[in-house]
């Protein structure tokens, strides 16, 4: 049939999203193209809803480009919208973190380097939610959860993956694809990782248990390491500046990514360490500084 | 890439169009070499083959009988032994002509499949004759084969053995399985509504009892072009219906060649159990095409422009934009409520849309106050906001009939509440299950 729906909105946990890093197109023209998690969802949009724990437009403000944090339990997505996402950049610009919020999101892959493929969502719509909202999704996403882990179990029990066996199990068929696709790119998961993730996601929404939350983790050499390249790279670039505006939030993201061999989210969290600890500011929008 | 068997078909073709003079070894083999060495299409490499050993490649086209079964869709010429399961005659307009054609259902002992004449069959025939029919051909509707004979195609009587007397296979369904294209089938259900209507075809004023059937898989539109009797809450059991769709939803039709079979009332569950049995997954709507009462459990994840107040054309209904229709020009527009939304279950997503009323229990107030509202704010859009601020992220239940067409599934509302979930209670069960 020539019926085109729309493209379901996965609910799946930052932690299983963050790790994918395979990218598939569809096979017919024009259709549209899907990152494949490690537990074989084939993620083209993305409902999520946690906590916004940071905005920044790191953009200007003719030509936004609005980044965004939103963390559930296991980890964080990272969010974008520019000048052709006006509705969400317009909200994020209100939006005063730390709030519960639901996003709608295209899934978005790219390559800082040849070797490392990263994900985030590009902003379709970003609304203030309430917390009871919040445990819905975290339940909904539990229950997605579980169905692919089981889906991907009876997978990595079998000879050879079939997606014809799969769907004969019940199975839908575009999970069915999606697992062996993620079988073949990913091999089989860390089932007691996922397994957890459903118990604990679940424990966080019910009162009777203590939420674990992560201790935020010492730092590590390497993350002093890529702030002091940043640091390096901002006075060489400031050297050359003509203006003392500071320089290019990009150019100093470009070279140190490529110097480091590290991804944006590793560059971001090194930045906005910077910025809290003092040693860096913003003098102008999408400008970075040495504070002498 | 040619998989052996696949070949086969097509190798008994040019063996026989050449009279089997060449062997069927050597054919394979310059078959595959023109197919998968050279890259040269099916067809063209059968009529080079045929050519290249001095054949007549029309031959090709002389294909043995084919059983009902082995008939695939792309068969060009086809010959075949059938009974006429059933015919009808059928007028329809060609270049603007009147044009009299013929369809109906063909059957021999392997299965059954439909045809239509498109000219008039030349001789008589009736229910129940055997008929052999040459230089037919097959295509495929609705991924499902039929026969089609044109003015090419011969068709003559058969002595009545010539075909064995076959039972015609009745497929019990259930609701939740029907497919456009099904036909022969057995369905037991309980009639939650019938309606009599008197509608006009072709053939002149018809009567036409509709309504919804439903079984404990799910309900169904039925159309039975014949008084079986038919009452609300009856039970039957009907033999011999097929299935027709519209906008996407397969609905059950039956006519005089059906038998209906009233049934104990315990068969069935009672009607008010079958009234949330629709409970379905967005993607199940999907794979269907659409479903009649279908019950939604999703979240409203956007609220699409149009929505709000808004204001339609007094002559056609259309919503006017900037007080002008797209078809009728500056118009005074009368105002209306409504609510076009995406409802995401995880599973897929479709279109939801809420009339007046619904929209105006989502609001909470009437018309008249969301236009003292909007005139207050000098903005109609602040409606609309107003219900994203309510909807968007809401886990909802719909109700309503589910169309779909080439922009999707749409869900015409009868029903549209937020959903209210006991969370803590689901997680805990949900817990328990994974712990084990």
């Amino acid at each position: 049939m020539s019926m085109i729906n729309r493209e379901v909105a996965w609910r799946i946990f930052a932690e299983e999203f963050n790790r994918s890093t395979l990218e598939t197109g569809g096979t017919e023209e024009r259709s549209p193209s899907y990152v494949v998690t490690p537990l074989g969802a084939k993620v083209n949009r993305v409902y999520v809803v946690g906590v916004l724990t940071e905005t920044e437009n790191i953009g200007t403000p003719a030509e936004p480009m609005w980044r965004a944090r939103v963390t559930d339990p296991t980890g964080t997505y990272f969010i974008s919208a520019g000048q052709y996402q006006p509705g969400v950049a317009t909200a994020l610009a209100n939006l005063e973190p730390p709030t519960f919020v639901a996003v709608v999101g295209k899934a978005n892959t790219y390559k800082p380097d040849e070797e490392t493929t990263l994900v985030n969502l590009r902003g379709e719509l970003i609304t203030e939610v309430s917390e009871k909202q919040r445990d819905y999704w975290i339940l909904e996403s539990a229950k997605s959860l579980k169905r692919r882990l089981e889906a991907i179990s009876e997978a990595a029990n079998m000879d050879e993956v079939s997606v014809e066996e799969l769907v004969d199990l019940g199975y839908d068929a575009n999970l069915a694809d999606g697992i062996k696709k993620a079988m073949d790119h990913y091999g089989p998961p860390s089932f007691e990782k996922y397994w957890r993730m459903i118990e604990d996601s679940l424990r966080y929404i019910l009162p009777e248990y203590e939420r674990k939350t992560e201790e935020p983790q010492e730092k590590s050499e390497d993350e002093e390491d890529i702030e002091e390249e940043i640091l390096k790279v901002i006075e060489e670039l400031e050297d050359m500046a003509e203006h003392d505006n500071g320089v290019e939030y990009e150019k100093v993201m470009n070279k140190v990514m490529d110097s480091e061999n590290i991804g944006q989210d590793k560059f971001e969290e090194a930045v906005n360490s910077l910025r809290s600890s003092g040693k860096v500011y913003e003098p102008v929008l999408g400008n970075l500084k040495i504070i002498a | 890439m040619n998989e052996k068997n696949e070949l086969a078909p097509h190798i008994e073709d040019i063996t026989r169009a050449l009279n089997e003079k060449v062997s069927k070894e050597q054919i394979e083999e310059e078959l595959h070499n023109y197919i998968d060495i050279y890259g040269v299409p099916l067809g063209t490499a059968k009529r080079a083959i045929v050519k290249k050993h001095e054949g007549d490649p029309q031959k090709l086209f002389n294909s043995a009988e084919k059983r009902i079964e082995d008939i695939t869709g792309d068969e060009r010429s086809l010959n075949l032994k059938a009974r006429i399961v059933s015919i009808n005659d059928k007028e329809i307009e060609v270049d603007n002509e009147p044009k009299s054609i013929q369809y109906g259902i063909l059957g021999d002992e392997t299965g059954t499949v439909s045809f239509t004449a498109w000219e008039k069959l030349p001789i008589d025939v009736e229910k129940g004759d055997t008929v052999g029919i040459q230089n037919a051909y097959a295509n495929t509707w609705n991924d499902q084969a039929q026969v089609n004979i044109g003015t090419k195609s011969t068709v003559k009587h058969l002595d009545d053995d010539d075909v064995p007397r076959f039972e015609s296979k009745v497929q019990p369904c259930d609701l939740k399985d029907i497919r456009e294209g099904m036909r022969n089938l057995s369905i037991t259900g309980r009639l939650l509504s019938v309606e009599k209507k008197t509608v006009n075809t072709k053939n002149g004023e018809k009567d036409l009892f509709s309504g919804v059937i439903a079984d404990e898989t799910g309900k169904a539109q039925f159309s039975a072009w014949h008084d079986f009797g038919l009452e609300t809450d009856d039970v039957i059991r009907v033999e011999g219906g097929y299935v027709r769709s519209w906008r996407g939803v397969p609905q059950l039709s039956f006519d005089d060649n059906a038998d209906v079979e009233f049934l104990d009332d315990d068969v069935v569950p009672k009607a008010e159990d079958l009234k949330e049995i629709n409970i379905l997954s967005i993607s199940e709507l999907a794979k269907r095409g659409g479903a009649v009462d279908a019950v939604i459990d999703a979240v409203m994840i956007d609220i699409k422009s149009g929505s709000g107040l808004i204001f339609r054309c007094p002559e056609c209904s259309r919503v006017i934009q900037k007080g002008a229709c797209r078809v009728h020009g500056k118009v005074d527009g009368e105002p209306d409520l409504r609510i076009k939304g995406i409802l995401d279950d995880g599973t897929g997503a479709l279109t939801v849309i809420a009339n007046r009323e619904l929209t105006e229990e989502v609001l909470g107030y009437d018309m008249e106050k969301a236009m003292d509202i909007a005139r207050d704010n000098m903005n109609q859009d602040v409606i609309k906001d107003e219900i994203e601020e309510k909807l968007i992220a809401q886990p909802m239940k719909a109700t309503g009939n589910v169309t779909s067409d080439d922009y999707g599934l749409m869900l015409i509302a009868n029903d549209l509440n937020t959903k209210t979930v006991d969370v803590e209670e689901e997680a805990r069960k949900l817990l328990d299950e994974v712990r084990v």
